[in-house]
């Protein structure tokens, strides 16, 4: 069957972009910005439409040429040895560009050959995919025929033909019920596990979550960067404590607490600087003050909520 | 990740790049309506077509065996109907026939030795049309009007001496079987051979870049290179079987006979055929979508027939014309295919157009090269 990959140097970046920038006449779709992806991680990549995010990617693939600066997949120079990085790279862009007037099968088949699979292997491969992705049933038919969640499978499939160490995934669930949502998402996971790394555009944040670290594009620049939980403290400046209590009590004078964001008769949410240190200090605290604490937890912060601040704070 | 076989030969990357672009034409009906239906409905139109008339005068000599009055008159009621240019006026049947052979003229008009004794003794006389009838249009047209002023010349004639008849007798240079049909054979061909690869290459690259699936293919380690000889190679085939299978059909369902080998109308044909899809090629690069691409193609095509002599023979065309007819790679084979198959001659006698043919190939080719962009936009 497949045999593991070889890679002579094995560098820790799977994707190091610098300075990367892309002009469309006098319009800066992507501004000098710099990414790290590491070998094995998924790495998730946010923002509005219009952020820039699939010019991005194809500045990354080698599909376009970027106006300033340089992309390097697994050490190798995109700009200088496309071809050579071309193999370790499957790569499912954002609008669906398989052949309309081909079937399902013979998509894959085609794709499969012109990278290099002949006989049995090739053969294996493709029905391999057909069931992962269950569309065995639908081998035979045109994929212009295919409903949209059909297309993002098939799409999805040809583009892991190869078995590529990189998978970049623009929108790949977009269109896409949500049990095979999550579906995708679980053989995501499994690819990461077996060392596959993951460059994925969404615009689900409950899919974000699921990303190792996450960077967030608007305008042409990332505004933010880092894992889930780093990214919501960083949108808040801190974690978000819910405190209900009785008795009288300024809550803003409470050990580690940095704003209140909400206060409601007795309820009130702070934003602390680490939920895990201060959370007993406020307890401690209050009680000595007299109040009586009710509730106090750390409260969950949805990533949208921390997407939409950051939207703001940027424009 | 596959250990892919670095030794994959390179020809063999083009082989699945033929098998898609074949199946993809073949599931498209528009386009085999136009591989198959086109050549045929070419047929019945220019059955039609024949009615068409030259604007200029006709290359012919004159063979005078008589030598008399009567000769000399005819002569000057043929200059004087002004389609004809009498280049030459011979002595023997022999040199009038080998002026039409050379193809120097389209037809040796032969006076007989008793046509002023004829006239003179009121006796129904004849006057003979050695025609080349590989060029049906002209032929047509030729004996027509040599119809025309051998009646105006009999008017004349009965006036005078009371001469009842002169028949107009016609003779096709090429042996009697020579038909219609056979003689549209290089027209046909021209038409299969410029329109369909032209179109079908110029609109299959157009729609790879409409819908977009350059981005997907050239993910794959294939090349630019390999995409266009993949291509080319595709309808190369798809084209040169539609020309053989209308040869044959010709062949079978009209009882054509042509003097040419296999071989060298194949051959001929290929030299013309590469030269239609460089130029398909060359319209892709600078079409911005697959109708205007199609648009292109069926205007270059319109031009290069009517500058090809298929149907008004580039010798009577103006000199602007003949210019252009000059540029036009479909005159040279036009001309090229018409002596292979009809007079039966090699494909080495042609060279010349099969090289002239070859460097518009060159042309188109390294243009297209230079300005064609697989990038996405
Ligand atoms: N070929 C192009 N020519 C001109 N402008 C372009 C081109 N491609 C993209 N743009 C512009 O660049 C900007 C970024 O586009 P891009 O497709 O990268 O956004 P995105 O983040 O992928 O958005 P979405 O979430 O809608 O997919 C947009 O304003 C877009 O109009
Ligand atoms: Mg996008």
């Amino acid at each position: 069957m497949l045999k593991a990959q070889r890679l002579e140097e094995q560098p820790e970046l799977a994707v190091e972009a610098k300075n990367l920038t892309k002009r469309f006449g006098k319009f800066v779709a992507v501004d000098h910005i710099s990414l790290e992806i590491r070998r094995g991680e998924n790495f998730g990549l946010l923002g509005p439409n219009g952020a820039g995010k699939t010019t991005t990617i194809r500045m990354i693939t080698g599909v376009i040429k970027p106006s300033e600066g340089c992309v390097k997949v697994f050490g190798i120079d995109v700009a200088k040895e496309r071809k050579k990085v071309l193999k370790y790279i499957g790569y499912m862009p954002q609008k669906f560009s398989l052949y309309e007037d081909l079937t399902v099968e013979e998509n894959i088949r085609l794709y499969g050959r012109l990278q290099g699979l002949t006989g049995s292997l090739l053969k294996n491969r493709v029905k391999e995919l057909l069931e992962r992705f269950y569309l065995w049933e639908f081998r035979r038919r045109l994929a212009g025929k295919l409903s949209g969640g059909m297309k993002q499978r098939l799409a999805l499939a040809t583009a892991l033909v190869h078995d590529p160490t990189l998978l970049i995934l623009d929108e790949p669930t977009a269109g896409v019920d949500p049990p095979l949502r999550r579906k995708f998402w679980e053989h995501f996971r499994e690819l990461n596990r077996e060392g596959k790394t993951i460059l994925v555009t969404t615009h689900y944040m409950d899919e974000a979550e699921n990303c190792d670290r996450l960077a967030l594009m608007n305008r042409g620049r990332i505004i933010a960067e880092g894992t889930p939980r780093e990214i919501k403290r960083r949108a808040l400046g801190g974690d978000l404590v819910e405190i209900v209590f009785e008795g009288d009590l300024d809550p803003a004078a409470l050990p580690g607490v940095k704003s209140v964001m909400e206060d409601s008769s007795e309820r009130y949410l702070l934003v602390v600087e680490d939920a895990g240190r201060d959370l007993p200090r406020i307890v401690k605290k209050a009680e000595e003050l007299g109040a009586k604490i009710l509730v106090a937890s750390p409260m969950h912060v949805s990533l949208e909520e921390a997407f939409i601040r950051f939207m703001g704070e940027s424009e | 990740m596959i250990e892919l076989e670095e030794g994959i030969r390179k020809g063999l990357r083009i082989v699945p790049i033929v098998d898609k672009e074949i199946r993809q034409l073949v599931r498209d009906p528009k386009t085999i309506l136009m591989v198959l239906l086109m050549p045929i409905t070419v047929t019945i139109l220019f059955g039609y077509g024949y009615g068409g008339k030259g604007a200029g005068k006709y290359p012919i000599t004159v063979v005078n065996l008589d030598g008399g009055d009567g000769a000399f008159k005819f002569i000057q009621e043929l200059r004087n109907s002004k389609m004809f240019q009498i280049k030459a006026i011979y002595k023997s049947k022999g040199q009038g026939f080998s002026s039409v052979y050379s193809g120097e003229v389209y037809a040796s008009l032969i006076i007989p030795e008793t046509f002023t004794e004829d006239l003179m003794r009121g006796r129904p006389t004849r006057v003979e049309l050695y025609y080349d009838a590989s060029n049906p249009t002209v032929a047509q047209m030729i004996m027509q009007a040599v119809g025309v002023v051998t009646q105006q010349f009999q008017e004349w004639a009965a006036a005078r001496f009371g001469t009842f008849a002169i028949t107009p007798m016609f003779y096709t240079v090429y042996g009697p079987e020579i038909k219609k049909i056979e003689s549209f054979i290089p027209t046909l061909m021209a038409m299969i051979l410029q329109m369909v690869p032209t179109s079908l290459i110029s609109v299959s690259i157009c729609r790879e870049r409409e819908k977009g699936t350059f981005e997907q293919f050239i993910m794959t380690p294939v090349s630019v290179f390999d995409i266009i000889f993949g291509k080319l190679a595709a309808y190369f085939l798809a084209t040169i079987s539609d020309a053989i299978l209308s040869l044959f059909t010709a062949i079978l369902l009209f009882d054509v006979k042509l003097k040419g080998t296999f071989l060298d109308m194949v051959i001929v044909s290929t030299v013309f055929l590469l030269n239609s899809l460089s130029l398909g090629l060359l319209i892709s690069v600078f079409s911005r979508n697959q109708l205007q691409a199609y648009q292109a193609s069926i205007f270059s095509f319109i031009i290069f027939m009517l500058f090809s002599g298929v149907f008004i023979p580039v010798d009577v065309l103006s000199s602007e014309a003949k210019l252009i007819s000059s540029f036009v790679p479909m005159y040279y084979f036009v001309s090229a295919f018409r002596n292979v198959s009809l007079k039966g001659w090699d494909y080495l006698m042609v060279l010349d157009q099969l090289t002239v043919i070859s460097m518009f190939t060159f042309a188109f080719l390294a243009l297209s090269l230079r300005f064609l962009r697989m990038e996405v936009t």
